[in-house]
């Protein structure tokens, strides 16, 4: 605007006066559009940083194109454990929105500086449903009363019903945010609490065949789920990629002399040597992906249909 | 220079009277004027630099009728026409001695202060024997010094009459010979007419004339 | 004129005691109604241009004063305390955006705000120097306090202990300076930002120390049971948070029963902020919720009483100085008369002595007002500084 104006002053050989105007109208245009942008912005995609994929995905699910989701953790890695850098943080901060699990996931998120009013808890309204963990070892200092770490166990997502709660205070959140927006954000929490009610559903008919039967899991990330679907549940710790050790061999003994499990499920694919070892104390191998982090293939739903596939074959 | 014609004049407080049926002084003359205290020789000089005016008379200063000038006209008058020396110097704490000589140039109007007052007066300390006193202040200065300085003050706007009021009245006989010396040859160097008030006895005698003043009185 | 001016010159210069005294008192007399104001003005300005961009304000019940003093302007007397339960009671409002001040610790003289980085978006704080807060034990410099202390992002600051005799109370905690804000000309630019948890850890309420379960020395143990392990108070704790330690941080118990002093409500609307008031509007209610604004009037109030009282006798006291000068002017001028007589006898006009004694007047009233120019200007610079020293701290 400003080169195409000082063209015409050239070509036309305008007086000092009229060229001053000329110049004075073209920079007046040529901001506005940049100040109509500007504008744009406030109103624009709603930048949205969650804690794991779940979260992720119930977001995207439910804001669609209105927002921009960011999950930063690496995909290697365990969201639970992951600590994010100065850099991350920062980007954190200047979100829109801040998306936690709650329950204590992400313990990283109590030792950094987050605006409190971007924060959204989507697990707040149940905080009467975590589960406490057994077994943690406390501490406490001097010889006053125990100081307890209350670790809760923080895989809610894996309770269908609670993760449709979770969907459900992103909405809510986006309806804060966009409050213009709120009938469309409705319209999109509802598919995807039909989605997971559904998943819910099929779990609860799945298992009523064999509820009771005793189950091993791999790690100690199915408390929701067993609590949820009435699931009789004891846990190891292993590792789906790692070669079983004797001790943890023998403590899988331990427990089986009480809890006769004739299915394990794991938490990734595991080797070979180890289904095989299973197999032969007669203990058969499922894969039930908790889908902290981002898969590989398909999405939330698509992994989540595929472990109750593979849950039907312990229920047949 | 000084002619004054059927004067009388009276204080109101007091009841002091003053009757001079005729009194004149020349040109250049050098004159004495006696009396004992309180017979009114200040207030003559009041009444010729028109400080005061007569009830009845008239004065006539350099052909100039006195009495008859307003307030303004007299001061004017005063100012560069008169010159006054007094007993007491009558300087200024805070001027130094030039500020002092060139004061009459300050306070009014009638005189103009320029570089050439300024030489001028330089010249005329230079002649009294105080050239080198003219940054100092007044109490910095002896008695004759002071004199001196109070003599230039009067001398640098070239006052065609000089009246000295007990001019020597505070000196020590020396002093006294070198003041006397000097208005003489200031009256003498600037053709002014000198008219002295004095109870100096010792002095009259080096005056053109000396007149008695308690034959003015009522 | 000019030769009236030099005169009257000659003649001030050469009287320096009593030109002194005259000055002085002229001068003072002058000041302590300007200063007095320019104070005022400036008191109300800084307590007043705060307040007005506060909306609301949650605390114990109690001072109103002390709570808007201290959670506005960082001001010593620390309020009663509350928990943090406060703020999510505002978040389950849904009425106002809460943000949780914590102002009792402090650091070289100058005021540690714990609060969260919503603050520095309400407050339209930016940082200019490093990075804004992230990590706990990150601080964030107000822009004069850098400069007092000379630090920059990357250095560090150690917290006062709270009381010099309480050896087993607060901890002194290095904070590492993530950044310094740009100069806001505010009270924040005389305070030391940290997130609420680093004010906590400065309390004592967060600690990090070696995994009490993988301790070797055993004079660190007190008692180890299969599920608790108690340590000894020989156990250190880390007095510095650095990235080895970051992750041995801790809290114990429920952090919604953690301390504040205060909290900010930014209420979404008008409509939600006077439902909000209304919430706490129950005689039972134990917290109290205040708009700084109508606090801080009623301040000014009692002091614009005060200044009115300081005025009257001002006003009284000038009266007397003006009586005191006009004395010593008329005794100036009976032992002036003699003077006066001479230089009317030489020939000058009454009006010319009264230019000249007019003129020393004017000389005299021009230097008292050069000086008393010259205070004002000096309280002007320092205004902010000493309303902070009467009003707040």
């Amino acid at each position: 605007m400003v080169c195409w104006s000082v063209g015409v002053m050239e070509r036309g050989k305008m007086g000092p006066k009229r060229q001053l105007w000329v110049l004075y109208i073209a920079i007046v245009l040529g901001i506005l559009p940049c100040s109509s942008h500007a504008g744009a912005k406030v109103t624009g995609k709603l930048s949205v940083y969650v804690v794991n994929y779940p979260l992720k995905y119930f977001a995207e699910r439910v804001g669609g194109e209105h927002v921009r989701v960011v999950f930063p953790g690496p995909a290697d890695e365990d969201p639970a454990d992951w600590v994010p850098d100065i850099k991350v943080i920062a980007d954190y901060q200047k979100a829109d929105l801040i998306l936690l699990n709650g329950a204590g996931y992400a313990r990283w998120v109590n030792r950094v500086s987050l605006p409190r009013s971007k924060m959204v808890n989507t697990s707040a309204k149940f905080k009467d449903q975590y589960i406490r963990t057994k077994g943690a070892v406390t501490h406490s200092h001097g010889s006053g009363g125990e100081h307890a770490h209350e670790d809760a166990a923080f895989t809610t997502w894996m309770d269908f019903n609670l993760a449709a709660k979770q969907a459900r205070a992103i909405a809510v959140a986006y309806g804060r945010k966009r409050s213009t927006l709120k009938n469309t954000f409705e319209k999109k929490i509802i598919e995807l609490e039909k989605d997971l009610f559904a998943l819910d559903r099929n779990i609860k008919v799945l298992v009523s065949n064999n509820q009771s039967q005793p189950l091993i899991a791999s790690h100690p990330v199915y408390d929701y789920f067993a609590r949820r679907y009435g699931l009789n549940i004891k846990n190891v710790h292993w590792e789906p990629d790692q070669v079983l050790t004797d001790q943890l061999w023998m403590e899988l003994q331990k427990i089986l002399k009480t809890h006769a499990a004739k299915w394990m499920i794991w938490e990734g694919d595991p080797i070979q040597e180890s289904i095989a070892k299973l197999k032969s104390v007669g203990i058969n191998s499922l894969v039930f992906n908790p889908c902290a982090n981002v898969p590989q293939k398909g999405d939330f739903l698509s992994v989540m249909q595929k472990n109750v596939k593979n849950l039907a074959v312990a229920f047949e | 220079m000084i002619n004054i014609r059927q004067l009388e004049f009276h204080y109101q407080i007091g009841g002091f009277r003053l009757s001079i049926p005729e009194f004149s002084v020349e040109r250049g003359e050098r004159l004495a004027v006696i009396g004992p205290s309180g017979s009114g020789k200040t207030t003559l000089l009041n009444l010729i630099a028109g400080i005061i005016i007569p009830e009845r008379g008239t004065i006539g200063v350099n052909n100039v009728k006195v009495g008859e000038l307003n307030d303004a006209g007299r001061r004017d008058f005063r100012i560069t026409h008169i010159g006054f020396v007094f007993q007491d110097f009558e300087l200024l704490d805070y001027l130094s001695i030039l500020d002092n000589i060139l004061h009459p140039y300050r306070i009014s109007g009638a005189l103009t202060l320029n570089k050439k007052v300024h030489a001028h007066a330089a010249a005329l300390a230079q002649e009294m024997g105080i050239g080198d006193k003219l940054t100092r202040r007044p109490n910095d200065l002896s008695q004759g010094e002071k004199q001196r300085a109070a003599i230039c003050r009067a001398l640098l706007p070239q006052p065609k009459l000089i009246l000295a009021d007990e001019a020597t009245g505070n000196l020590d006989p020396d002093n006294k010979t070198l003041i006397l010396d000097l208005l003489f040859r200031a009256v003498e160097d600037y053709n002014t007419t000198l008219l002295t008030v004095t109870h100096d006895h010792e002095l009259l005698k080096r005056f053109d004339r000396v007149v008695d003043f308690k034959d003015f009185r009522l | 004129m000019l030769d009236s001016l030099y005169i009257a010159w000659k003649y001030i210069s050469f009287n320096k005691l009593k030109t002194t005294t005259l000055v002085a008192c002229i001068a003072l007399i002058s000041f302590l109604p300007m200063a007095l104001q320019l104070l005022l003005d400036e008191s109300e300005r800084q307590l007043m241009s705060r307040a007005a961009v506060t909306p609301l304000v949650i605390g114990a019940k109690g001072s109103s004063l002390d709570l808007v003093m201290n959670t506005l302007y960082f001001g010593d007397e620390v309020p009663e305390l509350i928990s943090m339960a406060s703020v999510e009671r505002v978040e389950n409002m849904d009425l106002a955006m809460p943000i949780p001040l914590y102002v009792r610790f402090g650091t070289r003289g100058n005021p540690i705000v714990g609060t969260t980085p919503d603050y520095f978006e309400f407050r339209g704080l930016i940082v200019a120097a490093g990075r804004q807060m992230a990590l706990l034990g990150d601080c964030v410099l107000g822009a004069k306090v850098a400069e007092i202390l000379d630090l920059k992002p990357g250095d560090s600051l150690v917290s006062s202990p709270e009381n010099l005799f309480d050896l087993a109370g607060i901890y002194p905690l290095k904070m590492k300076v993530a950044g310094v804000l740009a100069k806001s000309h505010t009270t924040d630019d005389l305070a030391v930002f940290v997130d609420i948890k680093t004010a906590w850890v400065i309390q004592g309420l967060g600690h990090g120390h070696q995994d009490v379960t993988r301790l070797k020395d055993p004079t660190l143990i007190y008692k180890s049971s299969e599920s608790n392990v108690a340590a000894t108070a020989k156990l250190y704790h880390y007095t510095e948070i650095t990235k080895d330690n970051i992750d041995t941080f801790h809290f114990h118990g429920n952090l919604g029963q953690y301390p504040i002093t205060a909290v900010i409500a930014v209420p979404y609307d008008e409509k939600s902020g006077t439902i909000l008031r209304g919430r706490y509007l129950s005689k039972q209610e134990t917290r109290q919720i205040v708009k700084p604004r109508e606090v801080i009037d009623g301040l000014l109030q009692d002091i614009f009483r005060i200044k009115n009282v300081l005025d009257a006798v001002i006003s009284v006291v000038a009266l007397a100085t003006a009586l005191a000068i006009i004395l010593v002017f008329a005794l100036s001028l009976r032992l002036r008369q003699r003077e006066i007589q001479t230089i009317f006898k030489l020939g000058c006009s009454r009006l010319t002595i009264v230019r000249l004694l007019l003129s020393e007047i004017f000389i005299t009233v021009l230097i008292s007002g050069v000086f008393c120019g010259a205070m004002i200007f000096t309280v002007n610079q320092y205004a902010n500084e000493i309303v902070r020293m009467l009003f707040i701290r």
